[in-house]
């Protein structure tokens, strides 16, 4: 079972208990306005480009051959500062839960488990599963939006052992403008995993005159009652990132 | 801050300072004086001419008012000393780790009886210097230092604070009689007893004791930049803290904890914190630590006793001197009281060796395993050059240290053992191991093609070159291909020291630090085949390339922690280094405090951590004036950043920063 990832974090914070290392899936079915994470929109692989870096010395104009090279129009293994890199490996659950034990087995009791995060992981909920049944045995914790079929989420929530999900605005409307997408999905999930019994943590990012207004907190707070909430402050840096990828941010 | 940290800070008791003019070494050359004679009877003017300076609100006394220390020796007679003998650095024996307890618990008076007559001069001067601090305390109605000075230095320290005074004191003496790099040793094991008592007695509490901390580490700021090295903060003031004893138990006392509280309060680069664990060691006390690191000064830093006890003890350290172990200036293991080990002598160019062999004998090479034969050869024939260059080593005798030390050091100590550096692993390690790939197994590139690249700079050869530098693997990502050839490169070092003795009957200790070295060493080759362009620095003392491309922090902990310390034991830690953001919150702290703690379980042998920002530095280089407290860490030591020639400045803004 392959899927799509594009990047492997280790010691991530903020992602669940311990020291962990988180694994970012590639492609979102939400457009959030203030997405900081702007490589995992897209499933395919995208090139990304270093502006800052770049010295303009044409190298990777130059034409080459490589087959890698051919959807780009450029060459990405000239540059002197290395700012073009692909973003996006395809890999095999079996491969990547190789290399993901090995920094487990260095960390032993230190460590503290597997976060997937993304993107979307339920985007790919196949090789979620397919990656969690090779890492079993140690804490899996899954980060998700909460958009996705039923029957997805059911079996997600049930291969991990912790889930943070996101919750982030109540009005549909509001939450179609900013994120593309209605939350009708998100809310019946976010009920599936209230009634699981999995331990859980609501997250919601705070986002100046969008999520973070008196009215939707409120009615989150609503919603949620007395469960674990986490509020993130908002994340400026992001826009470099979208320029690396050729895309406009829209904050 | 109160008003005397601000003061130290703006460095307004400077204008207490005054310079001498004297020329000592033409008198001491017409009068036909001996080295000791000259150094004992400067000793004895420099503590006349010092006057005494009590600053507002101050309890640990002693400064500097005399600026500079005139030479002994005229230039033509250092001239005639130098072409007889091998002289390390300034001449003295640094980098002691002296007996402060051995006087503070019976008081100079007692010290004198066993002196022979330079040492009771000394101390004849440092109780004359002594009472006219004690003059001025009268003067000026500061009772409390009147009672202090009554007792000590000439009688044993009675409480916590004569006991810190009594501390200042001996270690100011010893800056002022010349030595430098005069370290502090293990201080919550010698100072716990005294404070110990007080608390017992009822006279401290702990926001006391913590008060008296903080002043008496703020004394360590006073006069340090006078103690300059190589660069401003390389001063030598290091502090141990924690380990086990003798016996195998752990010391971690109240001491320790207020210690590691008063560095992260004063945040000033001076005393420098580091930090004996184990195994044994509670993940809560690496949480502590890590709160110091916190602080942005470049410490704690982290030795590891399960490691560097077994290693001393295999080379010839008696037990309860291994385990009694501490730091020089910057990270060297050494002995206290009876080590007069050399522990910075020289330093191995591990790219040198790869370079000669690579423009020797690549060319002709059939296998990796040949020309690796030839890099073996080439550590060898550096390491005996280094070894037989140092021959009639002699040092400067300094009657106050003497006093101070358990056994003569100038003779023969103890130990007299030499360190030597190990600078630039990592650039040798991914050099061969680019080699390795591509010429020897995937036969990519022809060793005449990379030769020629790499004389040129790569100039015309972009996609070797990008290969080279962001595609060959590297060390720092637990990856045995690289790693495997770090053990080999540090073993082969280790080996070709082993068994050859020094010209003071000691042995060399091979090192994992680089101290200057990693910038000196790479100006002396010119591109190496890891696509390090020519002029570019390598890693400071353990660490990986400045330019590789690393999974994070752990994988970096997987790599550098495979290698045989029980062989290499002279000391340099692997540097980690994390954007200050990580420990804006007790999470991040935790974390970084449990990665420190299996670094340890993992065999690692010494770990310095840093927070770095980027952006400040950057900016700190633009408006120098707005961030006149920032601190760095260097090679083993804190400093001012913006106190720094620019090329160190450049280098720690280039250091791989694990941004989480």
């Amino acid at each position: 079972m392959k899927g799509m990832i594009f990047d492997v974090k280790e010691m991530s914070l903020h992602d669940g208990p311990g020291i962990r290392t988180t694994v970012f899936f590639k492609g979102c079915p939400l457009r959030c306005l203030w997405c900081h994470n702007p490589e995992g929109l897209s499933r395919g692989v995208e090139l990304s480009y270093n502006k800052a870096r770049c010295r303009g010395c044409g190298c990777c104009q130059a034409g080459c051959l490589h087959p890698e090279c051919a959807p780009f129009g450029k060459c990405m293994f000239v540059c002197p500062e290395n700012c073009l890199q692909t973003v996006g490996r395809e890999v095999e659950a079996s491969v990547l839960a190789r290399e993901l034990l090995t920094g487990a087995e260095l960390l032993g009791h230190t460590f503290g488990g597997f976060t997937f995060s993304g993107g979307e992981p339920l985007f790919q909920t196949e090789f979620l599963l397919a990656l969690a049944k090779e890492l079993r045995g140690y804490h899996l914790c899954v980060e998700t939006s909460g958009f996705a079929a039923r029957e997805d989420f059911l079996s997600a929530i049930e291969a991990t052992d912790y889930v943070i999900m996101d919750i982030k605005l109540i009005d549909p409307t509001l939450h179609k403008a900013y994120t593309g997408r209605e939350n009708g999905r998100i809310l019946e999930n976010y009920a599936i995993l209230r009634e699981s019994g999995k331990p859980y943590l609501i997250r919601t990012p705070l986002i100046p005159d969008m999520t973070d207004t008196e009215e939707n907190l409120a009615a989150i707070k609503e919603l949620i009652g007395d469960d674990p909430w986490e509020k993130l402050p908002y994340n400026s840096l992001a826009g470099a990132k979208y320029q690396m990828l050729g895309k406009t941010y829209q904050m | 801050m109160n008003d005397l940290h601000r003061l130290i800070v703006n460095k307004e008791h400077h204008q207490y300072r005054h310079t001498v003019a004297w020329n000592l070494a033409e008198e001491y050359r017409e009068r036909g004086l001996s080295p000791i004679e000259r150094m004992s009877d400067r000793f004895f003017r420099m503590c006349s001419e010092e006057r005494a300076v009590i600053l507002e609100g101050e309890q640990t006394v002693f400064m500097r008012t005399v600026a500079n220390i005139p030479d002994i020796f005229t230039e033509d007679e250092w001239r005639e000393i130098k072409a007889h003998h091998y002289i390390h650095e300034l001449g003295y024996m640094s980098n002691l780790s002296p007996n402060y307890y051995g006087a503070i618990s019976v008081g100079l008076l007692k010290k004198r009886e066993d002196a022979d007559e330079y040492g009771k001069k000394a101390i004849d001067a440092v109780i004359s210097l002594s009472d006219k601090y004690l003059e001025e305390a009268k003067r000026i109605g500061r009772e409390d230092i009147v009672r202090v000075l009554t007792r000590v230095p000439r009688y044993p320290a009675e409480s916590f604070r004569e006991a810190l005074q009594f501390f200042r004191i001996l270690h100011f003496a010893l800056w002022l009689e010349g030595n430098y790099h005069v370290t502090v040793g293990r201080f919550d094991k010698y100072m716990y007893p005294y404070l110990k008592a007080d608390i017992e007695k009822g006279i401290l509490d702990e926001a006391s004791a913590l008060a008296l901390v903080e002043d008496f580490f703020l004394s360590f700021n006073k006069d340090s930049d006078l103690y300059v090295g190589v660069q401003q903060g390389d001063n030598g003031q290091s502090l141990m803290l924690g380990g086990v004893d003798e016996d195998g138990d752990e010391i971690y006392n109240l001491l320790t904890r207020l210690s590691l509280e008063a560095a992260y309060h004063n945040k000033m680069i001076d005393p420098k914190i580091n930090l004996r664990v184990s195994k044994k060691t509670p993940l809560e006390r690496f949480a502590e630590a890590t709160e110091l690191t916190r602080a942005g000064l470049g410490f704690p830093q982290y030795s590891n006793d399960d490691v560097v006890i077994p290693a001393l003890e295999r080379l010839g350290y008696e037990h309860k001197d291994a385990a009694n172990y501490t730091v020089a200036a910057c990270w060297e293991f050494i002995v206290p009281f009876v080590g007069a080990d050399v522990a910075n002598i020289g330093a191995l160019s591990y790219p040198k060796a790869v370079d000669t062999a690579f423009y020797r004998h690549l060319s002709h090479c059939q296998s990796y395993g040949e020309f690796f034969s030839a890099v073996k050869r080439e550590i060898e024939k550096q390491a005996a050059s280094i070894c037989d260059g140092i021959k009639d080593l002699w040092f400067i005798p300094s009657p106050f240290m003497n006093v101070l030390m358990d056994c003569e050091i100038y003779g023969g100590g103890k130990y007299n053992n030499f360190g030597i550096h190990g600078t630039g692993i990592a650039t040798a390690a991914d050099s061969l191991a680019a080699i390795k790939k591509y010429v020897f197994e995937e036969k990519c590139v022809s060793a005449e093609a990379l030769i020629c690249a790499v004389k040129g700079d790569f100039e015309g050869a972009p996609e070797l070159f990008h290969k080279l530098r962001y595609d060959a693997p590297k060390l720092g990502n637990n990856d045995d291909y690289v790693d495997s050839i770090a053990i080999r490169l540090l073993d082969c070092f280790a080996n070709a020291l082993s068994g050859k003795r020094n010209c003071r009957g000691g042995v060399f200790r091979a090192g994992t630090g680089s101290a200057m070295y990693y910038l000196w060493h790479a100006d002396e080759i010119g591109a190496s085949a890891d696509g390090r362009r020519r002029g570019e620095p390598f890693g400071t003392n353990y660490s990986v390339s400045l330019f590789a491309r690393v999974k994070g922090p752990v994988s970096v902990i997987g790599s550098m922690t495979k290698q045989h310390f029980l062989n290499a034991i002279n000391g340099g830690p692997l540097t980690l280094e994390f954007h200050s953001s990580v420990f804006s919150d007790t999470d991040g702290v935790e974390k970084v405090g449990a990665l420190v703690k299996r670094f340890v379980e993992l065999g690692g042998h010494q770990l310095q951590v840093n927070t770095v920002n980027r952006e400040q530095l950057i900016d700190a280089q633009r408006y120098p004036e707005r961030y006149r407290q920032l601190v760095v860490r260097i090679w083993g030591w804190s400093a001012y950043f913006v106190e720094l020639d620019r090329e160190y400045q450049d280098h720690v803004i280039a250091r791989q920063a694990y941004t989480l």
